[in-house]
């Protein structure tokens, strides 16, 4: 009997990295996924590496997409009839910048990706969950949403932003048995910083991307990156019925790094 | 396979409350668990409640007196060997006030009940978890360790400096492989509750009903929080998956607390 038979759940960016951890942990509780990415291949792949069979299904989107975002969880209504577990995972940044040479299309970019991403989605989600008066709503937010680093000026406002409209929305539907949590990962080594991270070193003036893992993780109290399977088995709380009564958290998986 | 086999848990106000509720959920994980309380007699109906048999022992003991915080400890690792999951959990509110009327005495005992009593184990666990670079340590605060609520200031000071306690430690031992973190439930209609809220509600001018609807109303979710809902995240906490998890002040209270 796993915690979350007969649930179905979406997941923006579930191919890999802290989405993938989620949807194992989901899958071995029982429940329906449909992961999400850009990558066709990818999709495939990932769904013969978890094999579950018609449990899994992949959806192709760009979760920087208005019309791919609300696609994933009108497909996961569609494919498996409900969705009560929505997690607005995906994010990022490409580019990025301090401030002053920051461009118009990297700052669109990263509001798009890591916060209107999770207004869409959100949105759509609620939009079917509200009638059913049941539903869990995951934000990957970050470390970031409560901090600031100098480099990262887009993806830290948009947590920041995420981080209140979580708030914001636990208090709007707390009464209709739906939940809106953020969880709030420290540096966690997925695919996404091994391709990116040296890039945003760069961005940030550092001279490796080791030292950038340093920087990030001297602020810990465990002085390392957090584990993909730490923030999956966080996820699997809150959309477990077990967390039926924690909404608008801000969860900290973070080995110590925030103040609060 | 539970996600606590092998491992040993002391649980300070364990035979009732939230307290039971972890303890309960320790041992159905696999953990062998020792709770502690006051009460001898009580002790022994939790125990034969809970149906643990050998994994679950009681130790009677004030949790506001040192020597038996220290002898509890001490217990736990001789009944079982060694202690990985501290939770103290013990606490509450002795006769609460607004500021201009409060005793000393309703000061200080909060301060020992809640905050020294967390002081005392977890200094004693330590002294154990350190050598062995492993273990856990869970502190019962509550949503007013994050928030002021007028006619509870010691109750607030108390849980707000077992937060700060627990954030310091955190820092001090996150390379040692030990996890220190405190939950902050919103109210939840436990025993301790029923014998205290009451006059704390009257304290602030209302009745204990109004004092409920306090807390829930000031909540997303409009009700009060359960004792199950605190005993999940001490489980996950407590198991390896809450191995990057430390120095958290983590809010179980319905979407009340600001932070």
């Amino acid at each position: 009997m796993g915690k979350l038979d007969g649930k179905v759940a979406a997941i923006t960016g579930g191919t890999r990295s802290m989405g993938r951890g989620m949807a194992e942990a989901f899958l071995a509780e029982g429940a329906k996924v449909v992961v999400n990415g850009r990558s066709e291949e990818k999709g495939k792949r990932c769904l013969e590496e978890m094999g579950v069979g018609d449990r899994a299904v992949f959806y192709a989107g760009d979760a920087s997409k208005q019309a791919d975002v609300e696609g994933l969880v009108d497909f996961a209504v569609d494919h498996f009839g409900q969705l009560d577990i929505c997690c607005l995972n995906s994010g990022g940044v490409a580019n990025t910048a301090p401030v002053a040479m920051m461009s118009d299309e990297e700052w669109q970019l990263e509001m798009d990706w890591n916060l209107n991403q999770v207004f869409w989605g959100m949105r759509r989600s609620l939009q079917h969950m509200i009638p059913r008066e049941t539903g869990r709503i995951l934000v990957t937010s970050s470390v970031e949403g409560k901090l600031g680093k100098p480099g990262l000026p887009g993806y830290t406002a948009a947590k920041h932003a995420v981080n209140g409209l979580v708030k914001s929305a636990a208090h709007e539907v707390g009464t209709l048995g739906i939940t809106v949590n953020a969880i709030l990962p420290g540096l966690t080594e997925t695919d996404n910083l091994v391709e990116n991270g040296p890039g945003s070193a760069a961005a940030m003036g550092l001279e490796s991307y080791e030292a950038l893992i340093e920087m990030f993780t001297q602020g810990a109290a465990i002085k390392r990156p957090n584990r993909i399977s730490e923030v999956a088995a966080v996820a699997l709380l809150l959309a477990s019925d077990a967390g039926r009564n924690i909404t608008g958290t801000l969860f900290p998986v973070d080995g110590g790094t925030m103040p609060y | 396979m539970g996600q606590l086999e092998g491992r040993v848990a002391c649980v300070t106000g364990g035979t009732r409350g939230i307290g039971r509720a972890v303890a309960e959920a320790f041992l159905r994980e696999g953990a062998q668990v020792v709770v502690s309380g006051r009460d001898a007699e009580k002790g022994a109906g939790a125990l034969a409640e809970m149906g643990g048999g050998d994994n679950v022992h009681f130790v009677v003991g004030d949790v506001s007196k040192q020597e038996d915080c220290e002898a509890l400890i001490q217990a736990t690792v001789d009944r079982y060997g060694r202690i990985d999951i501290l939770h103290a959990n013990a606490g509450g509110v002795v006769a609460p006030s607004a500021i201009a009327d409060m005793t000393n005495e309703a000061m200080e005992e909060t301060l020992v009940w809640n905050f020294w009593h967390t002081f005392w184990t977890m200094r004693a666990a330590l002294g154990h978890m350190i050598p062995q670079q492993s273990g856990r340590i869970i502190a019962t605060s509550s949503v007013e360790g994050k928030i002021g609520t007028p006619g509870l200031s010691n109750y607030v000071v108390a849980k707000s400096a077992i937060n700060a306690l627990v954030k310091t430690a955190a820092k001090e031992v996150g390379t040692l492989g030990i996890t220190i973190n405190a939950v902050c439930p919103g109210a939840i209609e436990t025993d301790a509750m029923r014998d205290n809220a009451p006059a704390a509600a009257e304290s602030m001018g209302m009745t204990y009903d109004a004092l409920k609807e306090m807390f829930s109303g000031a909540s997303a979710i409009k009700r009060l929080n359960e004792v199950e809902d605190v005993a999940e995240v001490a489980v996950l906490l407590a198991s390896e998956a809450g191995a990057g998890i430390t120095g958290s002040l983590i809010s179980i209270d319905g979407g009340t607390s600001p932070y």
